[in-house]
C-alpha cells in the first residue's frame, strides 16, 4: 500500500510493486503447474469416461480440481479481496458436473494451466534476464569464448565495453519489469478472481455461516467467562464469608461460656474475612485489570514484564488506545503467556512484540526455552485460544521440542 | 448425637465442627468428598449427616446424590443438607421420598447458632427443617393461587413456619401466641386450602410443600 514516503519517491513504490508482482507471478506459476498437471490428467480421463472405463476416476479428479482451485483461492486471498471457498463439490458425479461452481473450477483449471503458466514463465524469464544482463560485467569473462551471449542471444560479447553494453540492456530489462510485471500479475490472477468467486447467493450463505459461528464463539466465551467468575466467587469469596458467619455465631455462643475461647474463635473469623477479601480482589482483577483502567496497555504490559521472573522485553509500537475488551484480552494473553514461560519453559529471555497492521493488533510472545508447549497440557493456552476466538482473531503456536517457543495472536482491533 | 460432616471447603468444615463440639455434640468424622462420606457413614453409624450440596469432582449435585445413597443404606439416618443458595430442584429431589428426618438449610443459617441447633435436633428427632428462604420462594411463586389469598396474614405466617417444619409448640413460641391459638390457625389453613388435617409435623410439611409446589390440594394423600 502506498505510504507518504513512497508517494514522495514514486520510483521506490514502482520498484516495490514490481517486486511484489514478481512474488505473485512466481506463486501463480506454482498453482498453474498444479493446474497443468490436473489438466493433463483431465483430458485422458474424460476420454476414458466417454467409453465408460474412466468413470471411477472421475470423482477423484473433480476433488483434485477443487483442491487446486482452493490453493489458488488461498493465494488470491493473501494479496487482495477474500476469495471464499464454496466448500467441496457435490458427492455424486452427475450432481458435480451439473454444479455451476464445479464447471467454473474446471474452466479455470484449463485457463490457468495455459495462460497462467505462460504468464508465469514469461514473468520469471523477464526477471531472470534482468538479473543476468544487469550483472553481466561481473561474470562474462568466466564464460567460454564465444558463449558470452546476453539474453535473447542478440550478439556475442568479446570485450569489456561489450559487457557493459549488456549491462545497459539489463537496465532496459529493469524498466520492462517495472512496466510489465504488475499488469502481468493482475492478468494471471484474473481468471481466478472471475471464476473461483462463489456465486452471489453462495457467498451470502457462507458469510452468514461464518458470522453465526464467530458470534456463537463470542457468546460461548462470554458464558465461559461468566461461569469462571461465578465459580471463583462461589468457591472463594462466598465460602469464606459463610465460614466467617459460622465462626461469628460460634464466638457469640462461646462468649457466655469462656471469653478466651470466644477470642480465639474471633481471631479465626478475622483471618477468614481477610482471605475472603483477598479472594474478592483476585476475582475483580481478573475481570478488568485495574492497571488498564488507570494507565495505558503498554504501561500495564511493562509492569507485567517487570514482575516476570524471566527477563522479558516489551517491544511495542501501539499508539493510542483500543477497545477495553481488546486491551483486557491482550493483557490476559500476555499475562498467561508470561506465566507459562516462567512456569514451564526454563527460558532465560522472553520477548513480547506488539504491532498494529491495518485493523489487526498482532501480539507475539517468544522465549528461548525448551519448547514442547502443547495446548492440552493444562497450560492456559486453551484459555488464550478461547479468548482470541471470541474476538474473531487467530492464534498460532510454534513450539518444537528443544525450543524456541513462539506464540502469535492477531486480534481485530476495529480501528 | 453422633454427627458426620461432608463439606469440601476446609474453613466451613472445621468451623461447623468447632461450633458443634463447643455445644457438646459428638462430631465423629469430617470428610471432604462423597466417597469418604459414605465410608464414614458405614464405619461410624452416625445419627445425623450434615452434607454440602456441591462437592467434588464436578461441584454440582454430588452431595444430594451421596445423601440419597446414605439414606438408602441406613434408612433411619437423619440428613441435613447445606447449600450455598436455594437450588429448588435439589430440595425437591430430596423431599420426593418424604420429609421425615430431612433438612435443607442455606449455609448462612449456620451462623444463627440457636436456630441451626434447633433444626439439627428437629431433623435428628424425626422431623423436618426447611430453610425459610425456600418456603418464601414457594409462597411467592404460588401467589396467583386465590386460595392462598383467603388466608389471613397471621395464618400465612403460621403456614410458612409449618412449611419450615416447625411443630405447634415452636410455632407458638415464634409468634408469641398460645398453643391453642396455633392449633386453631392450622385447622383454618387446612380447611381453606382443602387439605386433610394432620397433626404429625412431617406429614404436614409434605402436604404443605406439595401444595405450594403444585398450587393445588391433594386431599387424602397428605
Amino acid at each position: 500500500m502506498p505510504s507518504a514516503d513512497a508517494q514522495a519517491r514514486p520510483w521506490v513504490a514502482r520498484a516495490r510493486a514490481a517486486l511484489d508482482a514478481l512474488e505473485h507471478i512466481v506463486n501463480g506459476l506454482g498453482t498453474s503447474v498444479l493446474a497443468l498437471v490436473t489438466l493433463v490428467l483431465l483430458i485422458p480421463v474424460t476420454a476414458l469416461c466417454l467409453i465408460g472405463v474412466g468413470l471411477p476416476l472421475a470423482p477423484l479428479l473433480v476433488r483434485m480440481v477443487h483442491t487446486v482451485a482452493d490453493r489458488e483461492r488461498a493465494r488470491l486471498t493473501r494479496w487482495g479481496p477474500d476469495v471464499i471457498s464454496p466448500g467441496p463439490p457435490p458427492a455424486r458425479l452427475a450432481d458435480a458436473l451439473r454444479h455451476r461452481g464445479t464447471q467454473r473450477e474446471i474452466a479455470w483449471v484449463a485457463l490457468h494451466a495455459i495462460a497462467g503458466f505462460a504468464l508465469g514463465a514469461l514473468g520469471l524469464t523477464i526477471a531472470l534476464d534482468t538479473v543476468r544482463d544487469g550483472l553481466f560485467p561481473l561474470y562474462w569473462y568466466l564464460l567460454p569464448d564465444g558463449e558470452a551471449v546476453p539474453s535473447l542471444g542478440l550478439w556475442v560479447v568479446h570485450d569489456v565495453p561489450g559487457a557493459f553494453a549488456v549491462a545497459l540492456l539489463g537496465v532496459g530489462w529493469v524498466f520492462v519489469s517495472v512496466a510489465l510485471l504488475p499488469g502481468m500479475a493482475r492478468l494471471q490472477a484474473l481468471p481466478g478472481r472471475r471464476l473461483l468467486q462463489p456465486g452471489p447467493d453462495t457467498d451470502l450463505a457462507l458469510r452468514i455461516a461464518h458470522l453465526t459461528a464467530t458470534r456463537a464463539a463470542a457468546l460461548d466465551a462470554h458464558t465461559t467467562e461468566l461461569r469462571r467468575i461465578e465459580r471463583s466467587l462461589h468457591d472463594g469469596t462466598q465460602n469464606r464469608l459463610v465460614g466467617v458467619n459460622v465462626l461469628l455465631g460460634a464466638a457469640r455462643r462461646a462468649l457466655t461460656r469462656d471469653v478466651a475461647e470466644a477470642d480465639a474463635i474471633l481471631g479465626r473469623a478475622q483471618d477468614a474475612a481477610e482471605s475472603a477479601l483477598a479472594d474478592l480482589r483476585a476475582v475483580v482483577r481478573s475481570i478488568l485489570p485495574p492497571v488498564l483502567a488507570e494507565g495505558s496497555l503498554v504501561g500495564a504490559l511493562t509492569t507485567l514484564a517487570a514482575n516476570c521472573p524471566v527477563e522479558t522485553r516489551i517491544d511495542a509500537d501501539l499508539p493510542g488506545r483500543y477497545a477495553s475488551s481488546v486491551e483486557a484480552s491482550v493483557y490476559f494473553i500476555v499475562a498467561e503467556g508470561l506465566t507459562n514461560i516462567a512456569k514451564h519453559s526454563g527460558a532465560e529471555h522472553a520477548l513480547v512484540t506488539l504491532a498494529r497492521r491495518e485493523d489487526l493488533l498482532r501480539v507475539e510472545i517468544a522465549d528461548d526455552g525448551r519448547g514442547g508447549a502443547a495446548e492440552h497440557g493444562g497450560t492456559g493456552l486453551g484459555g488464550i485460544r478461547r479468548r482470541v476466538e471470541a474476538h474473531d482473531g487467530t492464534f498460532t503456536l510454534a513450539s518444537p521440542a528443544g525450543g524456541p517457543t513462539t506464540l502469535m495472536v492477531s486480534l481485530p482491533c476495529g480501528l | 448425637m453422633r454427627i458426620v460432616i461432608a463439606e469440601d471447603d476446609p474453613l466451613l468444615r472445621e468451623g461447623v465442627a468447632l461450633l458443634l463440639r463447643a455445644e457438646g455434640l459428638d462430631v465423629v468424622a469430617t470428610t471432604d468428598n462423597p466417597d469418604d462420606f459414605l465410608l464414614a457413614v458405614d464405619e461410624h453409624k452416625p445419627d445425623v449427616a450434615i452434607v454440602d450440596v456441591r462437592m467434588p469432582p464436578t461441584h454440582t449435585g454430588e452431595g444430594i446424590v451421596a445423601a440419597v445413597d446414605a439414606r438408602r443404606r441406613r434408612p433411619d439416618l437423619a440428613v441435613l443438607v447445606l447449600s450455598a443458595y436455594v437450588e429448588q430442584a435439589f430440595a425437591t429431589d430430596l423431599l420426593a421420598s418424604g420429609s421425615s428426618r430431612l433438612g435443607y438449610l442455606l449455609k448462612e443459617r449456620v451462623g444463627r447458632v440457636t436456630e441451626f441447633l434447633d433444626a439439627l435436633r428437629r431433623v435428628a428427632g424425626g422431623g423436618t427443617a426447611i430453610d425459610p428462604e425456600v418456603v418464601a420462594q414457594l409462597l411467592s411463586r404460588t401467589r396467583s393461587d386465590d386460595r392462598l389469598d383467603r388466608l389471613s396474614p397471621r395464618e400465612r405466617d403460621v403456614l410458612a413456619l409449618m412449611a419450615e417444619g416447625l411443630g405447634n409448640g415452636a410455632i407458638a413460641e415464634r409468634l408469641v401466641v398460645t398453643d391453642g391459638a396455633v392449633h386453631k390457625h392450622i385447622r383454618n389453613i387446612f380447611a381453606k386450602l382443602d387439605l386433610a388435617p394432620d397433626d404429625s409435623a412431617d406429614r404436614r410439611v409434605t402436604a404443605v410443600l406439595r401444595y405450594l409446589e403444585n398450587g393445588r390440594a391433594t386431599p387424602g394423600r397428605a
